[in-house]
């Protein structure tokens, strides 16, 4: 399977494990890709909280994207750069694991995980046991060289309508076949949730950007995505209704909270905060 | 650990934030979460949300919280194969889960239960209970001091 460890994997390699609850790690960024978003750092992080909550209870189960307390975007990053990955986990056991973590590039803060939560199901259900062991082992050990990863997917998100300035509706049409899906995962092709917190952001910086404040100077700019949740595993194929609604809003602060259904069923949920930021 | 001497006072006094936190883990308006709600059957939780529930009270009241405490704690000194059979909770179990869970209106049991749906019979109260029982072992736990 060519995308297998390669095609989602944002960890070159796990530098040190302390106590097995404190992890540092680090992932190259390609330098091919035109753009490597805010969600992908945070699925850097994730993925090394897993690879963490993983070696713990002996690879038996892996944990799933479920909670973010708070993700905090502090500053972009850019194609060929490195992110030094740390990852605290604040209790992991077959049920769920916690963990907070961050990502530094050049030695600048780039973003900040907070409360996060994912549950842990057993590893056979989505890939190889041994192959992933294996995978850790070698990440341990001599870590892999960059590439692998061959840029954002084009995901459509087709924005159709709201009420101006207060909420707005897009279809994220998850596709039905993708090299990630090989990653993420062998047995069970499961859509990554930060490609829907991608999504998430696209739909909120279209309402934030019909949002007028009184002082109109500056751009709306996301700094903090909160409460995140997803509630059930989205599959090749689906259509997410995602509805962006403003739900507060200031001189200097936006929030806008996301929600995205299959049909009648709520299945994820995020805030989004803006700031208005006048560039200099 | 039981739930014999835990007092109506006692509970009244964590209330406010684990509903506050209940509200906050499942998205509605902290109005609706009453000591007697069901979380599933009145309050819409799903899986995912018992998950962040216990993760936001071991944080906020700084204790732990394994999963599958209650059901454990119900059971006492019972062995599984006495709780419960192939996946339904054996009379014997139903007992000491009716005696556990007296928050629990009677009615609510039903027979046959399975294992599986006993978080349905969960309500706010079972949870301020839970979080009271956690603040105690944890206070009664002997200090290690430092080597």
């Amino acid at each position: 399977m060519r995308g297998h460890f390669r095609a989602f994997s944002f960890v070159d390699r796990i530098a040190s494990v302390e106590g097995a609850l404190s992890v540092r790690g680090h992932y190259a960024i390609p330098t091919e890709v035109e753009v490597f978003p805010a969600s992908l750092v945070s699925e850097a992080v994730g993925q090394l909280a897993a690879w963490a909550a993983m070696a713990a209870v002996d690879f038996s189960h892996r944990p799933v994207a479920g909670i973010a307390g708070k993700i905090e975007l502090l500053s972009p990053v850019r194609p060929g750069q490195v992110l030094d990955l740390v990852v605290e986990l604040e209790s992991v056991d077959k049920e769920a694991v916690g963990y907070s973590g961050s990502a530094h590039a050049g030695g600048v803060p780039v973003i900040r995980l907070s409360d996060c939560v994912g549950p842990m199901l057993p590893v056979e259900d989505f890939d190889d046991p041994q192959l992933v062991r294996d995978r850790f082992h070698l990440l341990r050990a001599d870590g892999l060289p960059p590439g692998g990863f061959g840029g954002l997917p084009l995901i459509g998100v087709d924005h159709y309508g709201g009420e101006w300035g207060d909420s707005t509706q897009a279809v994220l049409q998850v596709p039905m076949g993708a090299p990630f899906f090989d990653d993420h995962f062998p047995r069970r092709h499961v859509f990554p949730g930060t490609l829907l917190m991608h999504g998430n952001l696209q739909i909120a910086a279209i309402l934030a950007a019909e949002v007028s404040s009184v002082a109109a100077e500056g751009a709306w700019v996301p700094r903090v995505v909160s409460d995140v949740k997803l509630r059930t595993f989205i599959s090749p194929g689906e259509a997410l209704d995602l509805k962006a609604t403003r739900t507060r809003l200031s001189e200097t602060e936006l929030e806008v909270t996301v929600e995205s259904r299959i049909g009648p069923r709520l299945i994820g949920s995020a805030k989004i905060l803006f700031v208005r930021e006048v560039s200099s | 650990m039981n739930n014999i001497d835990i007092t109506k006072d006692e509970i009244l006094a964590v209330f406010p934030k684990v509903a506050e936190t209940v509200a906050d883990a499942i998205g509605c308006e902290v109005e609706k979460v009453k000591l007697e709600s069901s979380l599933i059957d009145d309050l819409g939780a799903e899986s995912i949300d018992f998950v962040d529930i216990l993760f936001r009270l071991q944080r906020l009241f700084k204790v732990k919280i394994p999963r599958g405490k209650i059901v454990e704690e119900a059971r006492g000194n019972l062995t599984e194969a006495e709780f419960e059979k192939g996946g339904i909770v054996s009379d014997t179990g139903g007992v000491r889960l009716r005696a556990f869970l007296s928050e629990v209106p009677p009615e609510r049991f039903k027979s046959p239960l399975k294992v599986a749906d006993i978080p349905r019979l969960f309500t706010v109260e079972t949870f301020c209970k839970l979080v009271i029982r956690q603040q105690r072992a944890a206070a009664a736990a002997p200090v290690i001091p430092p080597a």
